[in-house]
C-alpha cells in the first residue's frame, strides 16, 4: 500500500463528489429495491470506480468540479493527500456493489442497508467534511493483520 | 414511497446527531495511568527531556497532518518537549498494546516516558496545551 508518490488534491473537490454520491444514493432509496434503484446504484458504483482504483482526482465528479466549480471559487487554501479519500471511495465502491448484488438477488433489506451506508458516509463527508474511512482504517487494519 | 422518504430523513438526522456526539469527544484530554515506560528505542525516535507527544497516524488519515502541525507548534513553545509521529498501521504492535483505536491519537509522556495523558481524535491547540500541563513539573534533581 505504500507508494512513493503522494498527490495533493483539493479537499473541496471530493466533498463535491460526496454530495453527488449522496444525491444518487438518496435517489436510489427513493426509487426502491427494484430495477430503477439497482440501476442508480450501478451508476454510483461506476462513478466510484476511477476514484477507488486510481484516485479521487480521476473521477467524473472531480472533472465537473475542476471545470465548472473551481474556476468560480478560486484556488484552495489547503490541499490534502489523495490517499484517505481513495480509501473512502474503495469502501463506497464495495458498499455500492453489495447493494447492487442484494438488489439483483431481490433481497430488499440488503439493498437498503448498503445503500444506507453509502448515504450515511457521503452525507457526513459532504456536509461536515468528516472522513468515515479515516476513522475505521486503523480498526480494519487491526482486525485483518495478525501480530508480527 | 413515503416510508422511504421518512427513513431517509431519520437516517440523515441520526447521522448528524452521531457526528456531533463523536465530534464533541475529539481531542478530549484524558489523564491515564499506564504501567511501564516507553523508551526512545521502542518509539523509534528521541523522547523529550521534559515531555513527549507521541502521535499515532496512518496514511489514510486526513486530520493527521494538521494535528502534527499543531503538536509541533505547541511542543516548540517550551524547552525539552518532543513530538514523535508513529504510523500505527506499521506499528500495529504498539497500537494494540496501547489500545489505539483511531487516528490521530496522541499520548503525552512525562520525562521518564510514562504515559500520563491521551487525546483520542484531533486536538485543538488549546487541548494540546492542556494535555502538556498534565505532565508533572521537573524536580530539582532533574538538573
Amino acid at each position: 500500500m505504500t507508494e512513493a508518490k503522494d498527490i495533493q488534491i483539493d479537499p473541496r473537490g471530493y466533498r463535491f463528489g460526496a454530495a453527488v454520491t449522496l444525491a444518487v444514493a438518496v435517489v436510489a432509496i427513493v426509487l426502491g429495491a427494484n430495477t430503477a434503484g439497482v440501476i442508480a446504484m450501478i451508476i454510483q458504483a461506476l462513478l466510484f470506480l476511477p476514484g477507488a482504483t486510481v484516485g479521487p482526482q480521476k473521477t467524473l465528479q472531480s472533472w465537473i468540479f475542476r471545470t465548472t466549480i473551481r474556476p468560480r471559487i478560486g484556488a484552495p487554501k489547503e490541499t490534502e493527500s489523495f490517499r484517505p479519500p481513495r480509501f473512502a471511495q474503495q469502501m463506497g465502491l464495495g458498499f455500492s456493489i453489495l447493494a447492487v448484488v442484494f438488489g439483483l438477488l431481490d433481497v430488499a433489506a440488503g439493498f437498503y442497508i448498503f445503500t444506507g451506508f453509502v448515504v450515511f458516509a457521503s452525507f457526513l463527508n459532504s456536509v461536515f467534511g468528516f472522513c468515515l474511512g479515516c476513522e475505521i482504517y486503523l480498526l480494519t487494519k487491526r482486525l485483518t493483520t495478525r501480530t508480527a | 414511497m413515503i416510508y422511504r422518504l421518512i427513513a431517509i430523513a431519520v437516517l440523515l438526522v441520526g447521522s448528524a446527531l452521531l457526528y456531533w456526539w463523536w465530534q464533541s469527544r475529539q481531542g478530549r484530554v484524558r489523564q491515564v495511568e499506564v504501567p511501564g515506560a516507553l523508551t526512545s528505542a521502542v518509539l523509534g525516535d528521541k523522547r523529550g527531556l521534559h515531555a513527549t507527544f507521541v502521535q499515532f497516524s496512518t496514511p489514510m488519515c486526513a486530520k493527521c497532518p494538521p494535528t502534527a502541525v499543531i503538536l509541533k507548534r505547541v511542543a516548540s513553545e517550551q524547552p525539552h518537549v518532543a513530538h514523535i509521529e508513529i504510523d500505527a498501521a506499521e506499528r500495529l504492535d504498539l497500537a494494540r498494546e496501547l489500545g489505539i483505536m483511531r487516528t490521530p491519537t496522541t499520548l503525552v509522556l512525562d520525562s521518564d516516558g510514562v504515559v500520563v495523558a491521551r487525546m483520542d481524535g484531533a486536538p485543538s491547540e488549546h487541548q494540546a496545551r492542556e494535555a502538556l500541563k498534565t505532565v508533572p513539573p521537573p524536580t530539582d534533581y532533574a538538573i
